[in-house]
């Protein structure tokens, strides 16, 4: 009887000390998560901070050249210049900025912005004088013979890279009489051409290097680059 | 089909580029209303365009994140209440129904400016119950009559 006794009591000691280093593993085991959980947080939380701290900036700086574009746009509508409407203007402003700030500026380059402006003012003239030049074709195609008519469609890999070069060259093809951009797949352009001549002209690529220049893609030499160092060179002579 | 985004990059980019300036239009309409052509009705009708061809090219989960079905639903009939409480503004300080002039006293302005300034007030709620009413409808045809979450996951599951 008493060693049944004697025997339960040390059974039931064994199953306690074994609960009891069981508990104290867990407890072990969650402080170390808990320590390495709060480190990483920690870390996450600093890293960001500091992304935060960069995005908040670009999205300033794309709130405030949104709203001042628009607000530009609301001067040039409105016509009315008393303080009432100035005022209601900067309203609208601020609730379009708020809603659409990152759809003017997708994917803005800080710095440079003033200089692709600068460049695409520069091509417009040459942009009118390609297509003055196809105007002349086209019509000489449609009053002369039949037979220079030979429409096809030409396929080339672009070098260009963001969307806003992609879509300017696109549509400078189209401006072009005689040239039609019929898609854009993975940087393949599909360009239906009236005759032989406008289709050699866009393969010349002379176009592409054009709106490369403006956009500042697709590292390569080009004669007006080539120009716009030129003074640096000469003063530091 | 019509909840995906496009997949052309000139469509995309260049409505990414037209639909800020679609909004501020839809907005200057809105407010020259009581000078110019337009008013509440039309501009509203732009406003809504802008987001509808948001929905076409860049997709609905995309403008749901800018504008949600909550708040649409509030602008729809926090419109009509703008409406519907200036007109009745007008009939408890004892004149018509958009009695504007009877709003001069209220506004601390003479008659004239308070039909004007009244007018301004109704064209800026019809304009936004007209865009939300517009983009409301324009979601139930887009998304079918789901409720816009139960849509993008069949979307997102149909993707899968």
């Amino acid at each position: 009887m008493e060693v049944t006794v004697l025997v339960h009591a040390t059974d039931q000691a064994f199953r306690i000390l074994e609960e009891a280093r069981k508990r104290s593993t867990e407890i072990l085991d969650a402080a170390a998560r808990l320590t390495a959980e709060t480190q990483s947080l920690r870390q996450k939380k600093v890293q960001a901070m500091f992304k935060g701290a960069r995005q908040t900036k670009v999205e300033a700086i794309r709130f405030v050249a949104t709203f001042l574009i628009m607000f530009a746009f609301w001067l040039f509508l409105s016509g009315h210049y008393d303080f009432f409407h100035i005022s209601l203007g900067l309203i609208c402003c601020g609730l379009v900025s708020h809603a659409s700030y990152d759809l003017l500026f997708a994917n803005p380059r800080q710095g440079d912005m003033w200089v692709i402006v600068k460049r695409f003012i520069l091509y417009i003239p040459w942009l009118f004088y390609q297509i003055a030049l196809s105007n002349l074709h086209v019509a000489r195609l449609a009053l002369g013979p039949r037979r220079l008519i030979e429409p096809k469609i030409i396929k080339f890999k672009t070098k260009l890279e963001s969307d806003i070069s992609l879509v300017a060259l696109a549509n400078s093809i189209t401006l072009t009489p005689g040239t039609i951009t019929i898609d854009i797949k993975d940087g393949v352009y599909y360009v239906h051409a009236i005759s032989k001549k406008v289709a050699e002209d866009l393969m010349t690529g002379e176009m592409e290097d054009r709106i490369a220049h403006i956009f500042m893609e697709a590292d390569h030499v080009y004669v007006q680059d080539v120009l716009d160092v030129a003074p640096i060179f000469g003063a530091l002579k | 089909m019509m909840t995906k985004q496009s997949d052309d990059v000139i469509v995309k980019t260049l409505s990414r580029l037209l639909i800020p300036f679609m909004q501020i239009y839809a907005l200057y309409v809105i407010a020259h209303g009581h000078y110019s052509p337009g008013g509440g009705f039309q501009g509203g009708v732009i406003l809504a365009a802008s987001l509808i061809l948001l929905v076409i090219t860049y997709g609905l989960d995309n403008t749901l994140r800018r504008m949600n079905e909550k708040l649409n639903v509030i602008m729809c009939s926090g419109g009509v209440f703008i409406y519907a409480g200036i007109g009745v503004l007008c009939l408890i300080l004892g004149g018509n129904f958009l009695d504007y002039a009877k709003l001069s006293p209220l506004l601390g302005v003479g008659i004239a400016q308070a039909r004007s300034l009244g007018i301004l007030g109704v064209e800026v709620g019809v304009g936004m119950a007209v865009m939300a009413v517009m983009v409301s409808i324009f979601l139930d045809v887009a998304t079918g009559g789901l409720p816009s979450v139960d849509a993008l996951e069949k979307t997102s599951r149909d993707n899968d």
